[in-house]
This record gives C-alpha cells, structure tokens and sequence, in this order.
C-alpha cells in the first residue's frame, strides 16, 4: 500500500519559539491517525503546516507524491487534504445546505462569464451540486435542517454540518481539529461512528486531533503523541498506553 | 428560515421582468421633470447596488463607491468632450475604469488593511480623486467643470429625458441581473463566506483573494457605468458631484434598503430619491425630515426595507443574500 500522505521532518519557528520540531510520519488510505498531547503540544501548529496556513520553517509534506510545502491554503485544499477547525468553520449566516455547497465550491464549473449571463452551464452545475449536498444531509439525516442557518444548529449539529461540508468533494485526506469538544455522549458516539464509516467505507485517509482519550482509543488505528513541539511516541493504542514517556509528558503520572 | 416553493420561485422569476417591462410604459405618465427624477432613480439604483455588495456582501468597510462613480462620470464626460467618442459607447468603457478604481482599492484590502483601517484610505482614495477633478484642468475643466456634447440617438436629441429613460432603464436592468447571477452562483456564496470566516473559505479550495478582488472590480464596474448615465443624466459634470455628500447619501441608500440585498438596493435607491421631492412640501424642514424617516426606518427595520419584504412573503427571500449574524 502506497503512502497517502508523507511528512517528513516538518519544523515551524516563530521568532525563536520553536512551536514544531522535526515531526514526521505517513498516513494510508483508510487510516486515522489520532495525534495527541497536552496544550502547547504543537497539534494545531501540525495541522496549519499541513494545510497551508503557517509556512513551514523545514520539512515537507507530499500528497500522493506531490510536495504541497509551497502552496497556499485554497491551493492544498482543492489538492484534496480538508480540514475542519477547533473553534468551528461554519458560516453562521448561511443556511446548512448553502454551507455544504462552499464545499463544493472547486467542483463547479463555469466560468465568471458563464455565472453572469446565466449560461446553462453553469446553472446546470449548480443543480447538480445542490442535489448532491442533500444527498450528503440525508445521510446523516440532517435534510430537515437544509434550510436552517448555521448559526441556529446545536454544537453537536454545527460539527457535523462542518464534517459533511469537508468531506463534499471527496477528499482524499480529512483534517478533523477537535471535532467531539462540547459534544454530549450520544453526539459523540455519533462522532465515533460517522470518522469509521468516512474511513472504512471511503477509504478516507484522517488525521484527528482530539483530547477525547475514551475517543481516540476507539477509533485511531495510530497515535501520534507530541509534547513541546516534538513527536514523543507512536504507535497503536495498545502500545501508546504502555509507553513510559507519553504516561510522563501527557498523562502526568509516570 | 423559510425558503421559496418552486412555484413562488417561477413567480420571483416573472417579477424581475415583469417590472422593467411594466416600466417601459413610465414615461407616459411623466412629465419632464418627474421623468428626470425617475432617471435619477435607476442611476442611484445601480450606485447602490456597487456598493452594497463590498459593504454588505462582502463584509468589507470600503468606502471608495463615489470614487468609482466619478471616475465613470468623468471618464465618460471625457471620452465624449474630448475625443469625440459616441456617449453610449462610453457606458462599458467607463464600467472599466470603474473596475480599475475598484482594483486599487481591492489591492488595499489585499495588503492586509481592514476594516476602520480599510474605511479611511478608501475614503482618502475618494477625496483624492475629487482633488484630481479640480486640478487636472485640461482634461476635467476644474471647477467649471466639463460640459457634455450635443448628440442624438435614433434621431432624438440626447437632451430628452425619455431617450435617456430607456438608455438608463436596459443598462440597469442588465447590470442588476448580471449581478443577481453573479450573487446567486457558487461566487456569490464564496462572497459571504469570506465576509464570514476568511480562514475557513480557503480551507475549502476557494481562492479568498481572487473573490475579493473580483467583488471590488465588479462593484466598480457597475458604479462606473452608473457614473456614464450621470454625466449625460445632468449633461455636465462638476466635482463637487463626487464629494462626501454623495457617499453619504448612498450608504444611507444601502442601509434603508437593507445591507447586501440587491432588492434593498433598488428599494433604498427609489426611497431616498423620491424622498426629498415629497419633502419640498415643508420649506425649511426638509433636511429634518429626511434625517427622522431614515432614522425611523432603520429603527423599526435595522435590516431595510428588503427584510419587510421577505418577511410578508418568501418569494422576496432571495437566493444570494443572508443576513450577517
């Protein structure tokens, strides 16, 4: 099996505070990955270097084999890597069903021009694609709610609107920052559940940062542990909850 | 929120023409001076609309609107005064020279410069245009201004109100219905995302930059073609056109009507120009009365008249705009 997505020795510095430090590591097909560590640990710092949002100091990161190190966000984006964010990416002001379709903002086509004389082509992809995101809501029976602006779902709602809004296009690697804070226990089982189907059924390749252990154990086929910007372990749950090093630097008591 | 049925849709769809097809037949209900005010309206109606998708839409405090207005009057006034270029033809041309003023004034939004920040170099953008109208004397005439050229269209003088009418009325009406195409498309949605959440459009492979940046060129486009109809709506212009005045009046236009709805902005754009025409009727307290209805309509409708409208029924919910929240 050929590596979705290699990082290899990726470094971010900020004047003089070193946030990331030489961490590296491959993602499959159908993997998650979970990463964890304490606050401060450089999870997010990973993830914004990964797609594109603070430029790396050192290191790369190749999807299926093209360095993605140089390019912008949107860039990385329409490449296939999707994230979602820690304190929510919707769009509050737009409906559920509106927010869905930015996510298939690259899958559209027509030009400016088409869009301002209303050609056919254009019109007929917006149809489609319109289609296509209630599909996607039905099958995590949010369709009731297409209409609903973002801002007036629940938490547990909103983190899963943003999770059908990423995965729209069919991405090949999903970024998820935090996605079962705030969330009751049904909310997050249902959390559990929709990140092993987007894997097993899809194939998905996910990286999920999560501070959920009881979470993280369930679904992660790997743990990446960070502590102080460094990689500390990694391993399969099994492994990482006898490591004496992340039970020092994480779990505070060795 | 309650969205059209397809059937209100279809009649949303009747309205848009329906309207400017019932308004083909104003002009036999008009006299000359009320035809002139009319004419005012469809101009104000564009400035408007420029505007309300950088400020409302877009989410962006940019306030270079009138800038791009005169740079359309002017480029348009010049085309036709000195180098003899037939006034219809200047419409688009001076769309482009809009939509150059609304490139500069991306670049500054670009480079990082927000909001209050944002506010005051468009601002110093504007008034330094004004500055050039009163200076650059060969060109613009300074302060006697520039007058426009006799010309005649069909084989009616240019003078006639009613020509101008239906000049003013085709261009307006296919400058808002390219700029609803434009909102109701995946462009139009990218708009509000970025007024939104900036960082979050980019992780979703939309080019936030390029959305800005085409957001201000189109606004400039729009409010320069509107600035062509005003040099030949008053047949000469002078720069006091182009002051603070004017970008008052048509944020006050923008808010009345409701921020970001291109139905706000033809609303807003008809009230505050009937307005003060009803309000001569009280010699002396017209300005008063002015400042208290527009007071008293953003108090009762903070989102304009727009969002009376889409209140009473969802056809007037349109595709392409959501409140801020």
């Amino acid at each position: 099996m050929s590596d979705l997505l290699i990082v290899e020795g990726l470094s971010v510095r900020f004047s003089g505070l070193t946030a990331l430090e030489d961490v590296s590591f491959r993602l499959n097909r159908g993997e998650v990955r979970a990463v964890i560590g304490p606050n401060g640990a450089g999870k997010s710092t990973l993830f914004n270097a990964i797609s594109g949002y603070v430029t790396p100091t050192s290191g790369t990161v190749h999807l299926n084999g093209e360095p993605l190190t140089v390019l912008t966000p949107h860039a990385i984006a329409e490449r296939g890597i999707r994230r979602t964010f820690q304190n929510g990416g919707l769009f509050p002001a737009l409906t559920v069903l509106e927010n869905v379709l930015t996510g298939l903002h690259a899958q559209t086509e027509g030009t400016f021009f088409d869009i301002l004389f209303g050609r056919r082509k254009a019109l007929d992809s917006e149809a489609a694609n319109i289609a296509r995101a209630r599909d996607l809501l039905k099958l995590m029976s949010m369709e009731h709610m297409a209409d609903t602006p973002a801002g007036d779902l629940s938490g547990g709602q909103q983190r899963i609107v943003e999770i059908v809004r990423t995965v729209a296009s069919d991405p090949p690697v999903l970024l998820l920052d935090e996605p079962a804070v705030g969330l009751s226990p049904v909310a997050r089982d249902q959390m559990m559940d929709i990140i092993r189907r987007l894997a097993g059924e899809k194939g998905v390749g996910i990286l999920l940062i999560e501070h959920a252990v009881e979470l993280v154990m369930a679904v992660a086929d790997k743990i990446l542990v960070m502590a102080a910007g460094k990689r500390i372990a990694q391993g399969t749950p099994d492994e990482i909850r006898q490591d004496r090093a992340v039970l020092e630097a994480y779990l505070g008591h060795a | 929120m309650k969205m059209p049925t397809a059937r209100q849709r279809r009649l949303r769809t009747i309205l848009f023409w329906a309207v400017p097809a019932i308004l083909l037949l104003v002009p036999l209900g008009t006299n000359a001076y009320t035809q002139f005010i009319v004419n005012g309206m469809l101009i104000s109606t564009l400035v408007t609309l420029g505007f309300t998708i950088v400020i409302g839409n877009l989410g962006q405090l940019a306030f270079a609107n009138t800038a791009f207005f005169g740079i359309g009057a002017y480029g348009s006034a010049i085309l036709a005064a000195k180098l003899g270029v037939p006034w219809l033809l200047t419409i688009p041309i001076a769309g482009v020279f809009g939509a150059a003023g609304g490139f500069l004034a991306s670049a500054a939004a670009l480079r990082g410069i927000r909001s209050y920040y944002l506010a005051i170099i468009t601002l110093a953008f504007g008034e330094l245009m004004r500055w050039s109208y009163l200076h650059a004397k060969p060109l613009t005439g300074g302060t006697d201004g520039l007058p426009m050229p006799r010309e005649t269209l069909f084989g009616t003088s240019l003078t006639d109100d009613t020509v101008k009418f239906y000049v003013f009325l085709v261009v307006t009406v296919l400058l808002v219905k390219a700029t609803a195409n434009l909102l109701a498309s995946r462009f139009g949605r990218a708009v509000m995302a970025v007024r939104e959440n900036e960082v979050a459009t980019a992780s979703l492979a939309i080019p936030t930059s390029r959305v800005i940046l085409v957001t201000f060129i189109w606004s400039g486009f729009v409010v320069g073609c509107a600035g062509a109809l005003f040099a030949r709506h008053i047949g000469h212009v002078f720069p006091e056109s182009f002051g603070m005045l004017h970008l008052i009046a048509s944020f006050a236009m923008v808010l009345v009507g409701g921020l970001g709805s291109v139905l706000g902005a033809v609303l807003g754009a008809v009230m505050l120009t009937a307005l003060p025409e009803y309000l001569r009727a009280f010699p002396g307290m017209e300005e008063l009365f002015f400042g208290l209805i527009v007071a008293a309509v953003l108090v009762a409708l903070p989102m304009g008249l727009a969002s009376l409208l889409r209140r009473l029924s969802p056809i007037f919910v349109e595709r392409f705009y959501r409140e801020a929240r």
